[in-house]
């Protein structure tokens, strides 16, 4: 293992002094300044998603992150070094990364990507911050870290050269003109001599997990449990990306069945795991399942931004604690256990029609300190009852007077309300209040159209 | 502002003492000068489950209540007023009419009332939940009466009148009867001696 005794790269401007690359004319432009390239080398991987779930964990290093399939990961950790304590903690704390996945790393620290990787596949731990030193210390790697065609590294060895530094001593020209542009180009990127374009890597916004359970459960407490590693990491992955979720879905694999799926919609965007799981159980208890569960997927399809807000001393229903929390806890619950339509607000409409100026609404909004813009000027308190029919029920009639339960006693002055000309829910009623005979006050309406029934629309008291 | 929202909330609380004020809160004014003087708080307890028995639905129960419940929703600190799975829909110009402010009143339909009821009532995110019950359980409803000392929330359930002669766990109990111009209130249950009967008029506004 070779290393290299200052592990910082010295600032660009001291740089430019220093002895050229062996092999480019004075004056070419050297590597980017200032890059350090760390590459790893993973036995083990199997996959892209393998790779891509690494790629994520290493993104905490640096927002440099190159993926190279199969098997390679690269990081630019120039901007790093400071924040990790020097390439050789970085290089464990990698490896660190990489263990917790499973995989084996081999990790080497160079000025370009090529040569980082070149070296991890050779097996060297490489750590190379100077490029005048680059082109020796990869003298002795042998050519099949380049992956190369079989044919071309043939050649090669039947010309006697078996190791990159002899690669790097044969002429230009004529190399490319044996063996093409395309292989000269790899060879000056890996040289610094040209700069080489990395494609950073970009996590994926969308989580998804799977588990597939060891065997086969039909219990609900059971599958809550089984879920719980996927809440956990539902819960890591929205933290590490400052979002929060707006709709959860799970879905339920069985052997023949079609899967079962379960939506899981959010009154306010929520990050935090163990509360969508106590949110998620309940929507469980409501689930039949046809058959036993063999896998179980957890889906999050709309992240929002989170901000954080301030948290409050004392729990949500605690004395003083923070209101609005618990009403959107509330809401959540209950719609979790009776369903969307079964919490809401009330809200007025323009319109004289009964049945038409006031409609249902969402929820009220628990904050405080709200502005009073629903304040309507308060109408005649009388006239109207604190409870509407859904629809107004038709009422007998005996001697001119409408009776339920008994007669009705008609004890005020008629009020007439015409509307609704304009679409076909035309109103032309004369109403009344109207005593039964237990005492109980009625909003009763006869109408000015034949056959002139009489109905009950409301309830007073 | 909710920070101090929060702190009046805890500062209202019955157990502390603030040196030279106790914390005597007294009940929820009820908006009726007679009936405040007849209960034994001076009006509403401001947390706990309290009965009103009616003969029939609609005989003055929500009428009498409104005035209180307007005043709850237009503190400052105002938390919900709840109606949970009321038999008939509450009229809303009717609401605003009496003073009640909208964007604190949620309605819950009626699947499961009564552990609906229980849910809001120990959540703290309402100060007063209204409900209607047949013949619920005794040990139903004392899991109600915990439920709203826990979340310090005034829980009113309507309840036959033949459920008078039941044992129950609630704070209050009214018996109420409807009159031409107002209704009879007896207290069947209270921290006071009185048991006699209250007549109470409406204002001239309410009746038509």
């Amino acid at each position: 293992m070779l290393s290299h005794a200052n592990a910082l790269a010295p600032a660009p401007a001291a740089r430019e002094g220093t002895a050229p690359l062996r092999g480019v004319p004075p004056g070419a432009p050297a590597c980017a300044p200032g890059e350090l390239w760390a590459a790893a080398h993973l036995s083990g991987c199997d996959g892209l998603s393998c790779l891509e779930r690494l790629a994520s964990h290493a993104l905490r290093f640096t927002p440099r992150v190159g993926l190279v399939p199969p098997d390679g990961l690269l990081l630019e950790v120039q901007g790093s070094l400071h924040l990790f304590g020097g390439a050789a903690r970085l290089r464990e704390q990698l490896r660190g990364e990489c263990q917790r996945l499973g995989l084996q790393p081999l990790i080497a620290f160079a000025p370009t990507p090529l040569a980082a990787l070149a070296a991890a596949r050779a097996g060297h731990e490489l750590l190379v911050s100077d490029a005048a030193q680059l082109t020796g210390q990869l003298a002795g790697l042998p050519l099949a870290v380049l992956r190369w065609p079989e044919d071309s590294v043939a050649r090669l060895a039947r010309m006697g050269v078996r190791t990159v530094g002899a690669l790097l001593r044969l002429p230009r020209a004529g190399f490319a003109r044996r063996f093409g542009a395309v292989q000269l180009a790899v060879l000056d990127q890996l040289t610094g001599r040209t700069r080489q374009v990395v494609t950073a890597f970009r996590a994926r916004e969308r989580f998804r997990r799977r588990r597939d359970l060891g065997c086969e459960l039909s219990h609900h407490a059971a599958l809550l449990h089984a879920l719980a590693p996927l809440f956990e990491a539902l819960g890591t992955f929205l933290t590490t990306r400052q979002c929060a979720v707006l709709e959860l879905e799970c879905r339920l694999l069985h052997r023949q069945a079609a899967p079962t799926r379960c939506r899981m919609p959010l009154a306010l965007p929520c990050a935090d795991g163990a509360r969508l799981q106590g949110l998620f159980a309940e929507y469980l208890s409501r689930l039949q399942l046809p058959e036993a569960v063999r896998a179980c997927e957890l889906r999050a399809a709309a992240l929002v931004a989170q901000r954080p807000d301030t948290r409050s001393l004392w729990q949500p229903g605690e004395h003083g604690g923070d209101e609005q929390l618990a009403g959107v806890d509330l809401i959540e619950r209950l719609r979790a256990r009776l369903g969307t339509e079964a919490v809401h607000g009330l809200a007025l409409r323009e319109g004289h029609r009964p049945e038409h100026c006031w409609a249902l609404s969402a929820p009220p909004p628990a904050t405080l300190g709200r502005q009073r813009a629903t304040d309507y000027p308060p109408r005649a308190a009388g006239r109207r009852p604190l409870w509407l029919l859904p629809a107004p029920q038709p009422l007998r009639v005996r001697d001119g007077l409408p009776c339920r339960r008994g007669p009705l006693r008609l004890v005020s002055e008629l009020e007439r309300i015409e509307s609704g000309w304009w679409d076909d829910a035309d109103v032309s009623r004369d109403y009344y209040t109207a005593i039964d005979p237990y005492g109980v006050r009625l909003w009763v309406f006869r109408e000015r159209a034949a056959p002139h029934g009489w109905f009950v629309h409301g309830v007073f008291g | 502002m909710a920070g101090s929202a929060q702190l009046t909330r805890l500062l209202e609380h019955p157990a502390i003492w603030r040196g030279r004020t106790a914390a005597q809160r007294g009940g929820v004014p009820s908006g009726f000068a007679a009936l405040d003087a007849y209960l034994p708080d001076h009006g509403w307890p401001r947390s706990g489950l309290i009965e009103i028995l009616t003969g029939r639905f609609g005989s003055g129960e929500l009428a009498l209540l409104l005035p209180a419940l307007a005043a709850l929703t237009r503190a400052a600190t105002a938390r919900w007023c709840v109606w949970v799975a009321p038999p008939l829909m509450p009229f809303a110009p009717a609401l605003v009419a009496r003073g009640l402010l909208l964007d604190r009143v949620a309605v819950i339909g009626g699947a499961q009332p009564l552990w609906a009821f229980e849910q809001t009532l120990g959540s703290g995110a309402a100060d007063a939940a209204l409900a209607w019950a047949r013949r619920p359980r005794l040990r139903e409803l004392r899991r109600l009466q915990l439920a709203a000392e826990r979340g310090r929330t005034l829980g009113v359930l309507f309840r036959p009148r033949r459920a008078a002669t039941e044992a129950s766990v609630a704070v209050l109990r009214l018996a109420l009867e409807p009159l031409a111009t107002g209704v009879r209130l007896r207290l069947l249950k209270g921290r006071s001696a009185r048991r006699d009967a209250l007549e109470l008029s409406w204002p001239a506004g309410w009746v038509s």
